[in-house]
């Protein structure tokens, strides 16, 4: 029987070389993943932070490549185990900016820095993570699906966990190590089942598509849910959202930050790829897209309504997030035919918002030792520079000019009406109405920060603090902000 | 021959093991291997399945992935309920309560 395969071997091999050219910048995460932990394992005494800079000079070579391929359209490498396309390339420019953001972000965290174990393992775990989100956003077969989606988890469990310091984060870490745990073992069922009724695992395979509409719809709804229930715990969206206020409150803050963007977006990536696939099906009595959709309402409800009653600020901005995949998952529902454009678009922006929001509260915590928005009182004068950054945050945030979240927020809702207007569809305008009321609710939770911190005073009027880095980079993507909404170009220029 | 049903009724049942374990156990080890007997359904049916599949194997391969990844998970869990333990002094994950709304 081995005979048969004799002839293929040859091909295959060509395959897979002509693929390598084509995976550059895996191939420096790989290497620089190695590189990190060598360099930390015999230099940390010496150069301590010698991982830091190989860290920071591997994500920007890993950018420059990705720009590189921007103008490939569309390339099955491996055999079909991934698909190089532009939308794909498009959100592993995303990821390089979300780690670029989380790498200067754990070298200026002063708890992270002062832990004796170093932050070298740190930054090898989010150069393999990183890797997983690349794997993620291109995968086109199901065992890479499901291998990208666990690199992602096992990495940030192990991150959520890094320090340990008191127990809030040891719970932390534990919660989120057995939800994603269990999620990932239903998505591993799902698979098992799709991978009985077709056959195959390629997600793009002519047969998967057909042994999928060959079967009854129970057990197609079945399995596809119980798949989405991997993603959808990625994407933290209600019904899955219950470990994200605790693990973002309990967990190291960069973390935090990070794990509120970079698995976030790449579970919308491979959730894009399953839409396609759904799409495609012929099912009539059984909707995956009203699912999604109605996903999508409830998690902007819940997240908007559940923020206002936050007194941790970690919290509220967990709740907003949630929030804020509603919106995105909205975002995605529309824009098919635009090659997810507003999508990508408001995803760069809610990284620099998201990321910019955790910088200040951390920057906060560590000056003044404050997690409470009822204990922000006063520190408009105090921490003066700061506050007006968050500021600025927080009105992207919701979507208010001048700053360019108005503009991202604009082009999903400008979106969502075009595809009602071709469509007529009534879920999609009953998702536009809720979005426009959500975004109007999310004021109130959002602007308790500047009322604190201006309106109501505190008796203790302390020394005004020093800048430090942190507050540069808040300050720059704060500006970033500003900048933005006056040339969108530079970022549409690439979608 | 056994019939591809035998396996496949086999491993529902592991599956719904596995997830009663894991919504009843007040054990977070205990929940860990409830986690196992899930992942271990899905590998059985993996296994099954290829057998019908000659031509790529994919079945057998992605068992062979899952019960790496798998092994992996559970190292990386213990490693974390083990820094549990040494702030709780227990493991029972419903007085594990310190973060809540």
């Amino acid at each position: 029987m081995m005979n048969e395969f004799i002839p293929f071997i040859s091909s295959s091999i060509n395959d897979t070389i002509a693929s390598l050219s084509y995976f550059q910048s895996e191939a420096t995460l790989l290497a620089g993943f190695i590189l990190v932990i060598l360099s930390d394992l015999f230099f940390s005494k010496k150069y301590p932070q010698l991982s830091f800079g190989l860290t920071i000079s591997i994500i920007l070579i890993v950018m420059v490549q990705s720009f590189g391929l921007l103008h490939i359209e569309s390339k099955s490498l491996f055999g079909g185990m991934v698909i190089l396309d532009h939308l794909s390339i498009l959100f592993k420019i995303l990821f390089c900016l979300v780690s670029l953001l989380f790498v200067l972000f754990i070298r200026y965290n002063r708890s992270l820095q002062q832990h004796e174990k170093g932050t070298g393992d740190l930054y090898a775990i989010l150069l393999a993570v990183h890797l997983g989100m690349n794997l993620m956003a291109m995968s086109a077969n199901l065992l890479m699906v499901y291998m990208a989606l666990e690199m992602v988890s096992l990495g940030s469990y192990l991150m959520v966990g890094y320090i340990s310091r008191d127990q809030k984060q040891s719970e932390a870490s534990m919660k989120y190590a057995l939800f994603g745990a269990v999620c990932s073992a239903i998505m591993l069922y799902g698979i098992s089942l799709l991978y009985g009724f077709t056959g195959t695992l390629d997600l793009n395979d002519p047969s998967f598509i057909t042994g999928l509409n060959n079967i009854p719809p129970m057990a197609l709804g079945v399995s596809l849910i119980m798949v989405l229930i991997g993603i959808a715990f990625k994407l933290s969206v209600v019904p899955l959202h219950f470990w994200a206020p605790d693990v973002y409150e309990g967990a190291p803050t960069p973390v935090t930050a990070f794990l509120s963007t970079g698995p976030k977006i790449a579970g919308f990536a491979l959730l894009i790829k399953f839409i396609a696939v759904i799409n495609s099906l012929n099912i009539a009595s059984f909707d995956i897209n009203l699912m999604l959709a109605s996903m999508a309402i409830v998690s902007m409800v819940l997240g908007n309504f559940a923020a206002i009653w936050q007194n941790n600020t970690k919290r509220m901005l967990a709740y907003s997030s949630i929030g804020h995949t509603g919106f995105m998952i909205m975002a995605l529902f529309v824009s098919p035919g635009e090659g997810y454009k507003a999508l990508i678009f408001y995803m760069f922006i809610y990284i620099i918002m998201n990321m910019a929001a955790f910088l200040i509260v951390d920057e906060i915590e560590e000056q003044t030792g404050k997690q409470n928005l009822d204990e922000y009182n006063g520190l408009g004068r105090q921490l003066s520079i700061l506050m007006i950054c968050f500021v600025l945050v927080l009105v992207s945030l919701t979507g208010l000019p001048p700053t360019v979240g108005f503009t991202a927020k604009f082009f999903v809702f400008s979106t969502a009406l075009n595809a009602y207007n071709s469509s007529g569809s009534l879920i999609i305008l009953m998702m536009i109405i809720i979005a426009a009321i959500s975004t109007l609710v999310s004021l109130f939770y959002y602007l308790k920060v500047p009322l604190n911190a201006y309106l109501r005073e505190s008796a203790y009027s302390g020394v005004r603090v020093s800048n430090t880095a942190k507050t540069y980079l808040s300050m720059f993507l704060a500006f970033l902000l500003l900048l933005l909404i006056v040339f969108p170009s530079l970022i549409e220029q690439f979608l | 021959m056994i019939p591809l049903s035998h396996f496949l009724i086999i491993s529902a049942c592991l599956f719904c093991i596995g997830l009663y374990a894991v919504l009843t156990k007040k054990n977070a080890i205990q929940i860990l291997i409830g986690i196992e007997f899930m992942i271990n359904a899905a590998v059985l049916n993996f296994v099954a399945f290829g057998r019908y599949d000659k031509e790529n194997g994919g079945g057998q391969l992605f068992a062979l992935f899952a019960i790496v990844l798998a092994a992996a998970g559970v190292a990386v869990a213990l490693a974390i309920i083990l820094n549990v333990y040494k702030h709780f002094k227990t493991i029972d994950p419903s007085k594990i309560d310190k973060l809540k709304d």
